[in-house]
């Protein structure tokens, strides 16, 4: 018996695949499926490329990370042990040729590096690839920077004080940054070349990295015994660790892509709950037939629970092969950051699909499927539709399938509750609005068109479908206006906060005899040169007297602060840019020891006005109280610091200089880095530019999740239509039957449509409008800005998105016989 | 109350009423109805709409249980069995025609006619089926939908999902309210002939006296009240 309920469910769904009954709940567990599918194979794809990759993205097993070279004890020991070697110095500078200068990523690396992983370089020989690294006077730049100087193979370029040679174009360089948001071309050179450009000078931003390879037994023991004796500004890097950047920055896409799936998945799982019910509701019919014919309860709910199974493997299998498409066409976009060589999906992630249509399923099917045990057999007699079940398991089940999904899927369970919670608040506030707004359309008696009355009329007889159907409404048309409106508004926000004058370039690394040669050289194009600002590396040794230990403090950029060393500044006269909070700037020419903070950091390191604070500036202790705090817009593009001191009484500290300033016209740049070759000069025009480049890019790839969005709010909205379709139409005949013309008919269906649409657009609108400047004000720390367009704007999209919506329903409607109808019922 | 007497009779109910509360007040919609239906006999049970008519038979046919009273169908108290059971029982003994067909839209004809056989565990569901179609004229209907059907069609293949299995007990609801009287009749002779080809008992429930007459014995409900009436 058991098995003939189970045939019986698979003859069921292949009859009502065919006939349509399950087109909507079908196309709905089918966009979760693909949604949730795309996320998991993306997400598998990259962690086990990284994983794979991760030794060859350190180029090392081990990587010893610091600001000044390596100890020599270090290097010893470790060649005692059997480690390979190979020292590395990073920094940003300019380079020169063609008469150009362009900022850079420099690296300079000895003999044997690559230690993992191999380097790939064009040469005038032809392509190479394995363990190679540049010879003296010779320099290794990537596609950029050749591209950026128009440079060929054996052309001269300038580094400092220095000329070489450009012997090859880097195809792929192991720890190079690939990064996302990395778009400063890279350069390699001899690490013997380093002294011989001049560029290493006082507080040049260098990062000295040994490289260390061996066996892991050697690594271990090697890390045990120098990880203790590490000092602040100093760290070690193993393949854990490996590219922070490239990790973080596809983690954030993989958080972003997930969000929007979740969004989908929400979506469907509404739409799965009003095709469920519905499908159910035209079944109860059938069941008391069968109960009627001697099937027992579990049998019944045996035959449509087999059904429901089978529905969710095929859709899972489909879902999940539609996922991968979605999937590739991400990595299709993304290719030029991700590369050609990402390692299939694991098998793990096949599974993703048909198990989360199960557990939609589960959630959303489940508790009806259960209430069918309940059907009477009675009702083969008397058509009594059933109570409809209100316990709340439902709800529930459902809560905790979603939670499940989303946690699993952004593998952030904070964050999914606050997404569910804020999405169930919303809701909340939607269905009591909505209730609100019925009750109202049943009391107030409503003048005009008859059209309109019977239509908000028809809306009030069935408040609680109404609700439903106005929430489901309201949610996809809010994925929908912040997709589309909220999202343009954000980004021109953010455009507008920066002024048309803002300064376009940075200069930094100015040595103090410098300066005077600035002024020249402004002078040179009949403008005053701008404040250079001194700037110096301290770290935060003590607060109070007592020391300072990163363990002190759980928060991780407050355990950063306090390992590494920041910018500290003096100066006289406060910065007009800056807001005093607290306490009370300084009197001009005061020696007085004290420092000035910026509020943010204050409050990360839980300092306040009254704190004494010691800094270490190269080996000298430099303690005072803090005397007040200041709000800092970061943003400027000015510089700006974390501490600062009177000049009168740090102001003898050896320090480079700052200043930002908007070049006076297109070759200034260069012709200053010319004039002082140590200088670095960074141009944020540019530099905007390529973010803009990089976010419209990374937007493509994610469009593609969009639509799966959008594509799952259309089926929520036709799910919403098709679940009082068959009630409509017993409506419309029985009208069409008392002598309406099929214009009245239409103008009192278009009109309820329309209710109900505006309604629900309305409260899309205020969601969005609300979310969008949570979003502004949270994130991109705009100032609060509500767009009321969007209030108009959402009614008129949710009336015309539901009225053509549906369109083809009211054609049924209209064109059905009243007859055909009525004799049905 | 003798066992052979229960035994003898396919169906017996004994002082039957049915309470229901409405707005806190118990209305009685069946007043001690007590029948007996014997072994291939036809009882029709007359009456006016709301009398009661459809609460009795579904209580006589298991569908719904009884305030009071007992219900012995095939010999078994249906007071003693839960839903589940009275399914059971009703897989074996009963077959239904209902005045709205009640075919299942998802299947064609003939597997609305393999339905009992199937729930039975019928190796031969198919063939049984077709030539049970076959007899009620839709041989050559058999994969048709319910939809695809005139309502007198679907009234056959009800008939022929009632009979196929030969129950012991036919219950007929109204089975010619939704028909034009020429298809009602026809309906009416096939359903007589196959009552009397398959030894089947038969519970006729209508309006129609003339339809009423046809049966052996005849009882009338009147508000809630069963009495026996003349043949």
């Amino acid at each position: 018996m058991r098995r003939l309920s189970w045939l019986m469910g698979w003859r069921l769904l292949r009859r009502e695949l065919k006939s349509g009954e399950l087109t909507v709940l079908a196309l709905a567990l089918l966009v979760a499926v693909a949604a949730m599918s795309s996320v998991a194979f993306f997400a598998d794809r990259i962690d086990s490329a990284l994983t794979q990759q991760a030794s060859q993205l350190l180029a090392a097993d081990l990587v010893v990370n610091s600001r000044a070279p390596a100890d020599p004890a270090w290097q010893q020991r470790a060649q005692a042990q059997g480690l390979r070697q190979v020292p590395t110095a990073t920094f940003p500078s300019m380079v020169f040729a063609r008469e150009q200068a362009v900022l850079a990523n420099l690296k300079a690396v000895a003999s044997g590096y690559p230690l993992r992983g191999e380097v790939q370089i064009r040469t005038r020989q032809g392509v190479k690839q394995g363990v190679y690294s540049p010879a003296p006077g010779e320099l290794w730049a990537d596609a950029r920077l050749l591209q950026k100087m128009g440079l060929q193979l054996g052309d001269s370029v300038r580094l400092g004080s220095r000329s070489f040679v450009l012997a090859a174009k880097v195809l792929r360089e192991p720890d190079g940054a690939v990064d996302v948001f990395n778009f400063i071309p890279r350069v390699l050179l001899n690490h013997a070349d380093l002294a011989a450009t001049g560029l290493v000078q006082d507080g040049s931003r260098i990062r000295y990295r040994l490289l260390l390879a061996g066996d892991a037994a050697q690594v271990k023991s090697y890390r045990d015994w120098l990880a203790p004796q590490l000092k602040p500004g100093t760290r070690l890097e193993d393949i854990e660790e490996a590219r922070p950047e490239v990790r973080s920055a596809l983690e954030r896409a993989r958080r972003f892509l997930g969000l929007t799936a979740i969004l989908s998945v929400t979506l469907s799982a509404a739409a799965v709950a009003l095709a469920v019910r519905r499908y159910l509701a035209r079944h109860w019919q059938s069941v008391a037939v069968l109960r009627a014919l001697g099937q027992t309860a579990p049998e019944v709910a045996t035959v449509w629970g087999s059904l429901f199974l089978w529905l969710g493997l095929l859709a899972g299998v489909l879902g999940a092969l539609a996922g991968y498409g979605v999937q590739a066409l991400l990595v299709y976009l993304a290719r030029q950051w991700l590369g050609d060589g990402l390692p299939p999906p694991g098998w793990l992630a096949w599974l993703t699909g048909p198990l989360s249509a199960l557990i939609l399923l589960a959630g959303f099917a489940l508790p009806p499927l259960l209430a069918l045990r309940r059907v009477p057999a009675m009702a083969v007699l008397r058509a009594d539709v059933p109570a409809g079940s209100r316990s709340l398991l439902a709800p529930l089940l459902a809560l905790v399938a979603l939670l499940g999904l989303t946690a699993w899927q952004i593998g952030d369970g904070p964050l999914a509750l606050w997404l569910l919670s804020g999405l169930g608040g919303f809701l909340a506030a939607v269905g009591l609005l909505a209730w609100g707004i019925v009750v109202l359309l049943r009391r107030v008696p409503l003048s005009g068109a008859v059209g309109w009355r019977h239509g908000a009329a028809n809306l009030a007889r069935r408040p609680w479908l109404a609700v439903i159907q106005i929430a489901a409404l309201s949610v996809s048309l809010l994925a929908l206006l912040t997709l589309t409106v909220v999202r343009d508004d954000l980004i021109g926000a953010w455009q507008r906060s920066l002024p048309p004058d803002a300064p376009d370039s940075f200069l930094i690394n100015l040595q103090p005899p410098q300066r005077a040669e600035l002024v020249q050289a402004f002078a040179k194009v009949g403008r005053s040169a701008p404040e250079a600002l001194p700037m110096t590396r301290a770290r935060l040794t003590e607060i109070n007297g007592k020391p300072v230990k990163a363990a002190d403090y759980t928060d991780e950029r407050a355990q950063r602060l306090v390992e590494r060393e920041f910018n500290l500044s003096w100066r006289d006269a406060a910065n007009p840019r800056n807001q005093i909070v607290s306490g009370q700037w300084w009197q001009p020419g005061s020696k007085t020891p004290q420092f000035s903070l910026e509020e943010g950091l204050a409050e990360t390191l839980r300092l306040k006005q009254g704190d004494t604070l010691t800094f270490d500036i190269a080996g000298t202790r430099w303690q005072a109280p803090v005397t007040s705090l200041r709000k800092v817009a970061w943003d400027s593009f000015q510089p700006n610091f974390f501490v600062i001191a009177p000049s009168g009484w740090m102001g003898d500290q050896a320090a480079s200089y700052i200043a930002s300033y908007r070049a006076p016209d297109a070759g200034f740049n260069n012709r200053l880095v010319a004039a002082l070759p140590n200088v670095t000069v960074v141009d944020i025009s540019a530099i905007v530019r390529e973010v803009r480049a990089v976010i419209d890019r990374l937007a493509l790839a994610i469009e593609a999740m969009f639509a799966l969005t959008l594509a799952a709010g259309v089926l929520v909205l036709w799910a919403a239509m098709a679940a009082t379709r068959d009630e409509r139409l017993y409506d419309v005949a029985l009208l069409r039957a008392l002598g309406a013309s099929r214009r009245q008919v239409r103008s009192v269906l278009l009109a309820e449509l329309a209710w109900l649409g505006g309604v629900a657009g309305l409260m899309a609108g205020g969601g969005a409008m609300v979310l969008g400047a949570l979003v502004a004000v949270q994130l991109f720390n705009l100032p609060l800005a509500l767009n009321l367009w969007l209030l108009p704007l959402g009614m008129l999209a949710g009336g015309s998105v539901v009225a053509l919506a549906a369109w083809p329903l009211l054609r049924r409607v209209t064109h059905t016989p009243p007859s055909e109808v009525l004799r049905a019922n | 109350m003798t066992s052979s007497s229960v035994n003898s009779a396919i169906l017996r109910a004994q002082a039957v009423t049915r309470q229901v509360n409405y707005h806190g007040q118990q209305l009685a919609i069946l007043h001690d109805a007590s029948l007996d239906v014997a072994a291939g006999e036809s009882v029709a049970i007359v009456g006016a709409s709301g009398s009661g008519k459809s609460t009795l038979l579904a209580i006589l046919a298991g569908l719904d249980a009884a305030s009071s009273g007992e219900v012995w169908l095939a010999g078994q108290p249906l007071s003693g069995l839960d839903e589940d059971g009275r399914a059971l029982l009703r897989r074996e003994q009963v077959g239904f025609v209902f005045q709205n067909f009640q075919l299942m839209p998802q299947f064609t004809a003939l597997e609305n006619v393999m339905l009992p056989l199937e729930l039975a565990g019928r190796a031969d569901a198919r063939p049984a089926a077709a030539a049970m179609l076959q007899r009620v004229g839709l041989g050559h209907r058999l994969d048709h939908y319910p939809r695809h059907l005139s309502g007198g069609e679907q009234q056959r293949v009800a008939l022929a999902r009632a009979f196929v299995l030969r129950p012991a007990l036919l219950f007929a609801d109204e089975p010619t309210g939704n028909l034009d009287p020429a298809t009602g009749q026809q309906i009416i002779e096939l359903l007589f002939e196959l009552n009397a080809e398959a030894g089947t008992a038969l519970v006729l429930v209508t309006h129609d006296t003339t339809l009423a007459a046809r049966c052996a014995a005849v009882y009338r409900l009147t508000a809630g009240v069963l009495a026996r009436g003349e043949a």
